[in-house]
């Protein structure tokens, strides 16, 4: 049986916006194996980036119990968050997000220099992660000669240069072309048939989130269903 | 994350060069400012402790009769008298201006120990009748060597019918402590008086000063008491200091010098402090995304307050020492410049290490504020924020 990667017991959280109170997750009861692709769906303002937030140690529940890959989130804050963060958690962003005066290479590195590891060592797992995507010829490249596709490659090996056991990816094809999206979706699939990665993927959507294995549907701010991705090929399954 | 401050501060290179140059020129002007009131107070600070200068109580342009000197010596305590009279004239120019004094020789080389003679000889400069001592500075400025023949022209005393004044260079001196400039004339008292008294009919010159060599292990006070005394019934009241004193009085009468260079010192830092706080506050402003991001990848608070820190610092610095160095490179030129005015200027270590300490001051307190808010962004914040 695979263990839960992530336990969601009673969640909430509220927003205060112009005076105004916004419960964003209300109650969330939700369990994520290891190992598998989720894809997170819901209509704006369901909370789907808020879980994702939290359940990277990005935000802190008002209630409820949230255990991250074995680690009680709501139990640990400032540097022992960070440094839980740094050594579980992958994040791809809809924008990218990658620092904009560093090269390719540079910004696959960064996560690297909260680890021990020596510099030399730490170049040569960015070029590895780097190929990994496709982009060793764009090592020295920076963020902005980089197209849009491209940037969110850099991102995703950026994400697992560190060998986390979450990636966590919030609209990562929302600024691409369908091409480029495909690309990087693949990718996804590649990172979690092959290096088991358990990924977590927020999206509108629904031809992204038809790669995913399992779709979890969230609505004002609640679990609707789990559906499980019958198209989705298992890695013994390959052909 | 050496890279990464470096290359957030190229990222706008303009606005760096223009924050580090203008504290390079901020550094540079409170270094050199800074030098010109320690070299102010250097002469104040070495002063020989039992000179003492004896002028007119109404001021220093007042003269004393000339049989004063003679009565001074009679004051207790009083081992050496030396007459000071300033010539005022200039070479060839009123450009080619420098201190000339008639005085005491053989007086003037007994009361200033700190005259060394590096070229020709005292004994020449006293014997003879129109021999003068130039500073080695003054003799390397215009090229004079011991035998030369040195016209003044007098601009208060002029010369017989108006012609130079005729000196021979006797001797070449070097001081071996800032009471005394390397850019001075000493020459006799007698070859003065008697050309004064010829030129004006028989009339006596009286003298500016008259310095005092008070008995070592006598009572200074009692001493300058006995003198102002000697002379409370008048014709001309006296007033007499210590050697320091009279320098004080010297400098101020230019005006507070020291105050005024440091009101000057305490405007630049003020506004290069600002200047620096404005820039670090739109690097951290411009920043905040990234922050974001690196606070996702697991940057702590702490290592985010250290970015903006070092950011800071690494600018700040950069302009500093660029500062201090243009100081150091630039101060033989400005000792040359400012001789006339301020000799002797010199950088002293303490005003580097002054500039040093200001520097890094500036850089922490530029830093503080983008450098605690960024520790304190919430990382969602941060990254709903423009990038």
């Amino acid at each position: 049986m695979t263990q839960a990667m992530i336990k969601v017991r009673g969640l909430s959280k509220t927003y205060t916006r112009g005076g105004e109170t916004l419960r964003v997750l209300d109650g969330l009861n939700l369990e994520m194996e290891e190992g598998r692709f989720y894809a997170l769906m819901g209509p704006s303002g369901s909370g789907k980036t808020t879980l994702l937030n939290m359940i990277g140690g990005l935000d802190h529940p008002d209630s409820g119990e949230l255990i991250v890959a074995g680690e009680d989130l709501s139990a640990i804050d400032g540097g022992e968050l960070a440094q839980w963060r740094a050594d579980n958690v992958g994040f791809v962003f809809q924008g990218f997000n990658l620092i904009p005066v560093l090269t390719a290479r540079e910004n696959v590195e960064l996560p690297l220099s909260l680890s021990p590891i020596a510099r030399g060592a730490r170049r040569k797992h960015a070029e590895l992660a780097l190929a990994l995507v496709g982009l060793s010829d764009r090592a020295s490249h920076r963020p902005r000669q980089l197209s849009g596709g491209q940037e969110q490659r850099v991102a995703i090996a950026r994400a697992i240069v560190t060998d986390p056991k979450i990636l966590l990816a919030d609209e990562p094809t929302g600024d691409l072309d369908r091409a480029s999206g495909d690309a990087v979706l693949d990718l996804l699939v590649r990172l979690n048939r092959e290096f088991k990665k358990t990924i977590l993927m927020v999206t509108h959507d629904p031809h992204a989130a038809a790669r995913a294995q399992s779709i979890v549907h969230l609505d004002k701010g609640q679990l609707l269903r789990i559906e499980q991705n019958p198209a989705y090929v298992l890695p013994d399954q390959k052909p | 994350m050496i890279r990464l401050v470096w290359r957030n501060l190229l990222k706008h290179p303009l606005r760096a060069l223009l924050t580090v140059g203008s504290l390079c020129i901020a550094m540079f002007l409170l270094c050199t400012l800074r030098s010109v009131v320690t070299t102010l107070n250097a002469g104040v600070n070495s002063a020989q402790q039992n000179r003492l200068w004896v002028i007119s109580s109404v001021s220093l342009f007042v003269q004393l009769p000339p049989n004063y000197q003679e009565k001074i010596r009679q004051a207790p305590g009083v081992a050496e008298t030396c007459k000071w009279q300033w010539f005022g004239g200039f070479y060839q120019n009123e450009k080619n201006f420098f201190g000339q004094f008639a005085c005491d020789k053989p007086e003037l080389l007994k009361m200033w120990p700190e005259i060394e003679v590096i070229d020709g000889s005292a004994d020449a400069f006293v014997k003879n009748r129109i021999g003068c001592m130039l500073g080695e500075g003054l003799a390397k400025e215009f090229g004079f060597k011991v035998g030369d023949t040195l016209p003044l022209i007098g601009a208060l005393f002029p010369g017989p019918d108006g012609a130079a004044w005729e000196f021979t260079v006797e001797a070449i001196y070097r001081p071996s402590r800032p009471t005394l400039d390397n850019r001075t004339m000493f020459f006799g008292w007698d070859y003065f008086a008697e050309t004064f008294r010829a030129i004006n009919g028989g009339e006596e010159s009286d003298v500016g000063v008259v310095v005092v060599e008070a008995e070592k292990g006598r009572d200074i006070t009692e001493v300058i008491a006995a003198i102002d005394g000697m002379f409370e019934g008048g014709p001309q009241r006296v007033r007499t200091t210590t050697e320091a004193e009279f320098q004080r009085q010297f400098v101020t009468m230019i005006g507070n010098v020291p105050r005024l260079l440091s009101f000057i010192g305490g405007g630049v830092f003020i506004a290069i402090l600002l200047a620096c706080v404005n820039t670090m506050l739109m690097a951290g402003r411009e920043q905040t995304h990234d922050i974001g991001i690196l606070k996702a990848l697991g940057f702590t608070d702490s290592a985010m307050f250290r970015v903006l820190i070092v950011q800071s610092m690494v600018l700040c610095v950069l302009g500093g020492l660029s500062g201090i160095l243009l100081a150091l490179l630039s101060a033989p030129v400005l000792a040359q410049v400012l001789q006339m005015f301020f000799p002797g200027y010199t950088i002293l270590p303490q005003t580097l290490a002054l500039a040093g300490v200001i520097t890094v001051l500036i850089g922490l307190f530029a830093g503080i504020v983008p450098a605690w808010n960024a520790a304190r962004l919430r990382c969602v914040d941060a990254l709903r924020s423009q990038a």
